[in-house]
């Protein structure tokens, strides 16, 4: 089996786990939706403000409820089912590579989901939101490698759920100011390049120390 | 003399900070912020000791993945927890500073920020070896962290540069001759006081690995251990 042959299977395989439960779909994005109606309750429900504070309280939701797309059930794998990947000859970086897809996709797909209720309760700018097309796989990319990379080391630790989005939410910080920033941009018609930039660079350097620790990160949880 | 020859690095750092202590307090205040600036004195030399623990701390990852010499394993643990301790004071120096400057003890600006994250990306390091308890595991797990942690700190660098913001850019070649070696001095003790304290909490760690292999001698068998190889006498034939 080719390397690129095992990296679809495994992704194949973590969204079909995941298309049983509907875990994102039906639980995930339903959740970071209450928060975004919520939200306003608390701050105060000005139509000006919201609409300012939109997309960055959007942004905020995606990276802190994204955590569960990450943590989801979905996502673990017994050490029998560790075993059993390991015994047909996977390759690590394959594995990781499989996971940190399957992952990516179910955060944009929590990302898209959301997107609707941000415009229909915060009725922000979208100008320039074509761009919108390129900064949300940005960020489902970065999300899905801090996700994996963390979820690897934290794999079978009793401490998982609390330890995992300690982890992952300050490193996801460059992922959160190049999309914030990035959508500021397009409001005041500035450049986003470096912002852009910003976010390929950050998932590249992900998805390179990724792929280079996926072998240590499979020995240390044999 | 024997004494003196176990503690140099230690005597050594005494007499640099003694030194930096008593120029800072001497050099002339800065014409604009007054004696407030003083401050500046520990807090630049903490940030910097914060880097560059930080780096250390991806290096011995990096060492150890290679090596796997639990040396480097050690050395990176360590580096994180004064790294860890440099950064909590080079936040609260400058909180301390910012009040009479700018009149409030935090402000949502890009280097305090992504200071404070820094704090919590090495707290969550840390976290992360204290929640593994099989020693090989913890190394191999936090040297993956380690390495991935360090994106964050050219980030935190030239996050000043990157975004327009209160915090001033680097200013090693625009401050005047005398407040420049005064901070320079301050640099140089605090990276002495870095090297004795790793070097002593180095030695702490050697000797509380082999406390946990003599604890780990001591218990008695369980059930099943004939049948699996404990890891922690694997770490050690690998050592």
């Amino acid at each position: 089996m080719t390397f690129w042959r095992q990296v679809y299977e495994i992704a194949r395989k973590d969204l079909q786990v995941e298309s049983r439960t509907a875990e994102v779909a039906l639980m995930t994005a339903p959740f970071g939706a209450a928060a975004l109606i919520m939200i306003p309750l608390a701050i105060g429900t000005d139509a000006p403000l919201l609409s300012d504070l939109g997309p960055g309280l959007y942004w905020i939701v995606v990276l802190l409820f994204g955590i569960l797309v990450i943590l989801r059930k979905s996502a673990v794998d017994g050490g029998p089912q560790r075993d059993l990947v390991r015994l047909l000859g996977i390759d690590p970086a394959a594995r990781f590579a499989g996971a940190t897809i399957a992952t990516s996709l179910l955060v944009l797909l929590f990302e898209v989901a959301l997107g609707p209720v941000l415009v229909a309760l915060y009725n922000p700018d979208l100008r320039g939101w074509p761009w919108l097309f390129l900064i949300l796989p940005l960020v489902a990319v970065g999300m899905g490698l801090l996700g994996t990379i963390a979820g690897g080391v934290t794999t079978s630790l009793g401490t998982r759920t609390s330890l995992t989005p300690l982890l992952v939410v300050p490193l996801a910080l460059p992922l959160l100011l190049g999309a914030t920033q990035a959508f500021e941009g397009l409001q005041l018609g500035g450049s986003i390049v470096p912002w852009l930039v910003l976010l390929v660079s950050v998932d590249l350097a992900l998805a390179v120390s990724g792929v280079l620790a996926s072998g240590p990160m499979e020995e240390a949880v044999t | 003399m024997t004494h003196l020859r176990r503690y140099w690095l230690e005597s050594l750092a005494v007499v640099v900070v003694a030194g930096s202590v008593a120029r800072s307090f001497t050099v002339e205040a800065d014409v604009v912020q007054g004696d407030v600036q003083r401050i500046m004195y520990v807090h630049v030399p903490s940030a910097w000791l914060a880097f560059l623990a930080f780096v250390v701390t991806m290096i011995g990852s990096v060492a150890w993945l290679r090596t796997r010499n639990r040396r480097w394993d050690r050395l990176a643990a360590s580096s994180a927890e004064i790294g860890v301790v440099f950064t909590g004071l080079a936040i609260l120096a400058g909180m301390i500073w910012a009040r009479p400057v700018w009149g409030q003890f935090w402000t949502w600006e890009p280097r305090l920020v992504t200071t404070a994250l820094l704090f919590f990306v090495y707290l969550g390091y840390l976290a992360l070896r204290r929640a593994v308890i099989d020693p090989v595991q913890r190394a191999q797990r936090a040297a993956i962290m380690g390495i991935v942690a360090a994106v964050q700190i050219p980030i935190v660098y030239y996050s000043v540069d990157w975004w327009r913001s209160l915090h001033q850019a680097s200013s090693r070649n625009s401050i005047d001759t005398p407040l420049r070696i005064t901070l320079l001095l301050g640099v140089l003790a605090f990276t002495f006081v870095y090297a004795a304290i790793l070097r002593r909490r180095l030695e702490l760690a050697r000797l509380e690995e082999e406390l946990e292999v003599k604890r780990f001698e001591a218990s008695p068998d369980v059930a099943g251990a004939g049948i699996t190889a404990p890891s922690l006498a694997r770490a050690l034939q690998r050592d």
